[in-house]
């Protein structure tokens, strides 16, 4: 991988470690073995004879494992190669590495093995902010095991290490003293298995074989229930196999989901659940599978806002935002149990519902979900109107930990006037009343349609009409022609130009006269890179194309917007910004990051990487699963699928094979015809 | 709110050496309490102490769980449905009154 780690993974547990599959972990950095976003393993360092490793390759098999090929002795010029090492590891309950040992000499060799162990057991929020444990550490042997421990009251986690063959064991790790004869091998199995006092679900244990079958089989049957991509791309090809593999495996079983999958949101941050990105993630993904649209709902449906919660930031009603399990969490030192300072989520929750049903016609989950889905949108007006002029806006109430942008933008510059001034609070993004206002049509539809409340149609259908005519009115930019980002406290708009007015035309708010003035800027020469719609428009007091939402371009941001672009008829322009981002996929090796650098396309010739962008990262991951939906243009209309394609010129021909749906299976055909190079510039 | 949660939990409450074994059953929003020691879909254990500030509505289940102050088993979703027990009594509404929308 790019940074010179290797990650594996399954739903909440990830180990990253060097290219040695050594881990040496300070406390900013990391690496290590995680599990519930607890460090379990900070330290585990191979030596063979008092000498380090040297690496000769890494195999990532599969999302779940690896296999470190070594040779002793740090690497100079040239390697004697007597002995090779294979350390082959997957993720399991903590994780399990089989270490094999391949004497190629003619005489037998004696040999001092050791792993040096040792664990911090630091919440990740610790990794990332460097803050100091308050609990107290252990470290013993005891019937053969090495148990290392971290104990804070009654809240207790350790990491449990054994070894098939017999070891040495002691409070720093195990060793072993063996003989291998001439052209023998030698190997034992290692495991090491995370626990927590109290918490059943992680301690469960699984025989490593079996789970990595099991594992195995999962995968095989996700990507054979996905639909088939056939096109002469091989890089599309290619790009889409790699979204179906990462989306499997950025999936994660959160306690309520009952062994059923929603996506996390991404390695090694976001490792959680996430409300928005969950939700975003699941409707890029309903062409090619509807369960975790329904589990997100449900587990999401689950956890919605009981009381108004200051710390939390929760209201009744409130989808949340973000899910943890760590020590901080456990002692809420942080609001994340669970934290619910996200504005959007709560609409996109009744928008992802009424998608969901039109893809599957499962109008079951929608009676399911029906107090929560009249919940959330209770909470638009009575909770979220902050100001009482009828327009959404956030402003949090937990002033130490809660997080001040509460909209997908959510750094602490991403509102910014054209001349760079940052507004006050409460502030009203121009996205969340289109959130807002696609809500309340889609849940009339709901209301009408399956929860036989035609009061709350209408009343939801006028509230709608209401809001679309007062937004076009005050979030509408007379001399630049285009929506401001946001109102003020004051009300005055936030004027600066930026790809939130792709998110509109996706709601649908956007009044038609005004659409052809905001798709060109949206494809005009600020905002549009050629590589896709950057988040801020060059020019603008704060944009830096290196900036993490003041000038980067987001590929979940475009496919959104590229969506938008369909919903408003503008197919070509959809091509467009979609062969924009594919053709960036291709550098990455099919695997888009969470962003990446707004420079103009003939300037760099190849997409930059943000520095620490998330990779994979579910949404990013879902990118060109939404845009391959909006080239080959498919709705759901009553209970068939339309087709109507529009593919960029680069596209030969495509065709997406066994689309699931209410229909059934149906298949999906394109040709490339949209000349992307000549609007290109 | 637990129109749709169907099942049982026991709440073993320790006071001291002594545990109390509650049960409650919940069919559709029917709740039946019983205090016998039986089988269920899912069980909580906590101390009384943690138990009252539960009743009041002031203790996180989530953060408790976590911290092993409330240990927990069986079936997971019927036990987040159980937050809809504890409840506070309602605060004030957020939004401020509405002005007249223009």
């Amino acid at each position: 991988m790019s940074d010179g780690s290797v990650k594996i993974l399954d739903g909440n547990t990830f180990v990253v470690s060097d290219t040695r599959g050594d881990i040496e972990a300070s406390l900013t950095d990391p690496t290590g073995l995680f599990s519930y976003d607890t460090r379990f393993l900070s330290k585990w360092v191979l030596t063979i004879n008092g000498e380090r490793m040297n690496p000769l390759s890494v195999d990532d098999l599969e999302y779940f494992e690896s296999r470190f090929f070594l040779v002793p002795g740090t690497g100079t010029v040239y390697v004697d190669a007597k002995l090779s090492v294979i350390r082959r590891r997957a993720v399991g309950n903590g994780f399990h590495e089989e270490l094999t040992i391949l004497n190629h000499a003619d005489e037998p060799v004696d040999l001092r093995i050791r792993l040096d162990a040792g664990c911090d057991f630091a919440d990740l929020f610790e990794v990332k902010d460097a803050l100091k444990k308050k609990g107290t550490y252990s470290a013993r042997a005891k019937g053969g095991k090495l148990v290392l421990a971290y104990v804070r009251g009654t809240f207790g986690r350790s990491t449990v290490i054994s070894s098939s063959q017999p070891a040495r064991i002691d409070k720093n790790g195990l060793g072993f003293k063996i003989r291998i004869g001439p052209h023998g091998k030698w190997s034992t199995d290692l495991d090491v298995a995370t626990g927590a006092l109290g918490f059943e679900e992680m301690g469960r244990t699984e025989d490593p074989a079996k789970a990595r079958r099991r594992m195995r089989q999962n995968l095989a049957r996700w990507i054979d229930q996905a639909p088939r991509l056939e096109s002469d791309q091989e890089p599309l090809r290619a790009t889409y196999r790699r979204s179906l593999v990462d989306l499997a495996a950025l999936r994660f079983s959160p306690q309520v989901a009952g062994g059923r999958s929603l996506p996390a949101a991404g390695l090694p941050w976001f490792m959680t659940m996430f409300g928005r990105d969950s939700i975003l993630t699941s409707l890029q993904a309903l062409p090619f599978t509807s369960e975790l649209a329904a589990t997100t709902l449900r587990a999401l449906g689950d956890w919605q806002g009981l009381s108004v919660n200051d710390f939390r930031d929760e209201d009744p009603g409130r989808i949340l935002h973000e899910m943890r399990y760590g020590e901080l969490t456990a002692f809420e030192e942080r609001p994340h149990s669970p934290y619910y300072g996200s504005a959007d989520a709560t609409p996109l929750f009744v928008v992802l519902l009424d998608e969901y049903e039109r893809w599957t016609g499962d109008r079951a989950l929608v009676r399911e979900l029906e107090v929560e889905s009249r919940a959330a949108l209770n909470w638009i007006d009575e909770y979220a109107d902050l100001q009482g002029n009828g327009y959404l806006s956030y402003e949090r109430r937990n002033k130490k930990t809660g997080l001040e942008n509460q909209c997908w933008k959510d750094s602490w510059d991403s509102i910014s006037f054209r001349d760079g001034r940052i507004p006050g609070f409460p502030r009203a993004t121009c996205e969340l009343q289109g959130y807002a206002y696609d809500a309340k049509r889609r849940g009339a539809r709901l209301a009408r349609e399956i929860w036989k409340d035609t009061a709350l149609a209408e009343q939801l259908e006028q509230e709608a009409a209401e809001l679309k005519r007062r937004f076009n009115r005050d979030f509408w930019v007379e001399d630049g022609e285009y929506f401001a980002l946001a109102l003020d406290p004051e009300g005055k708009q936030v004027d600066a130009l930026t790809s939130n007015n792709g998110h509109l035309l996706w709601s649908g708010i956007v009044d038609k006269s005004k659409a052809k003035a905001v798709v060109r800027h949206l494809l005009g020469p600020r905002l549009f890179s050629g590589w896709g719609v950057r988040t801020l428009a060059e020019g603008e007091g704060r944009f830096n194309p290196i900036g993490y939402h003041v000038g980067t371009v987001w590929p979940f941001d475009n496919s959104f917007i590229a969506w938008g672009l369909r919903r408003y008829g503008f197919k070509d322009e959809a091509a467009i910004v979609a062969a924009g981002i594919l053709d960036a996929a291709e550098f990455f090796e099919g695997r888009l990051p969470e962003a990446f650098g707004g420079y103009e396309r003939s300037q760099t010739r190849y997409p930059v990487q943000y520095p620490t962008a998330c990779s994979p990262q579910a949404w990013s991951t879902g990118a060109p699963l939404l845009l391959l939906r909006t080239m080959l243009g498919l709705e759901p209309q009553g209970e068939h699928l339309v087709v109507d394609a529009a593919l960029p010129s680069t596209i030969g021909h495509l065709e997406l094979l066994d689309i699931p749906g209410r229909w059934g299976r149906i298949d999906a055909f394109g040709r490339g015809r949209v000349d992307v190079e000549a609007r290109r510039r | 709110m637990l129109a749709k949660a169907k099942g049982s939990a026991r709440f073993d409450i320790t006071d001291g050496r002594r545990t109390e074994r509650w049960r409650v059953t919940i069919d559709k929003g029917n709740l039946g309490v019983s205090r016998r020691n039986v089988a269920a879909d899912c069980i909580l254990r906590v101390e009384r102490s943690s138990f009252e500030r539960a009743i009041a509505g002031k203790l996180n289940l989530m953060a408790a769980v976590l911290r092993g102050e409330v240990g927990i088993g069986g079936d997971e979703r019927l036990i987040v449905l159980l937050r809809r027990l504890f409840l506070k009594p309602a605060r004030r509404r957020r939004s401020q009154p509405a002005r007249k929308k223009p």
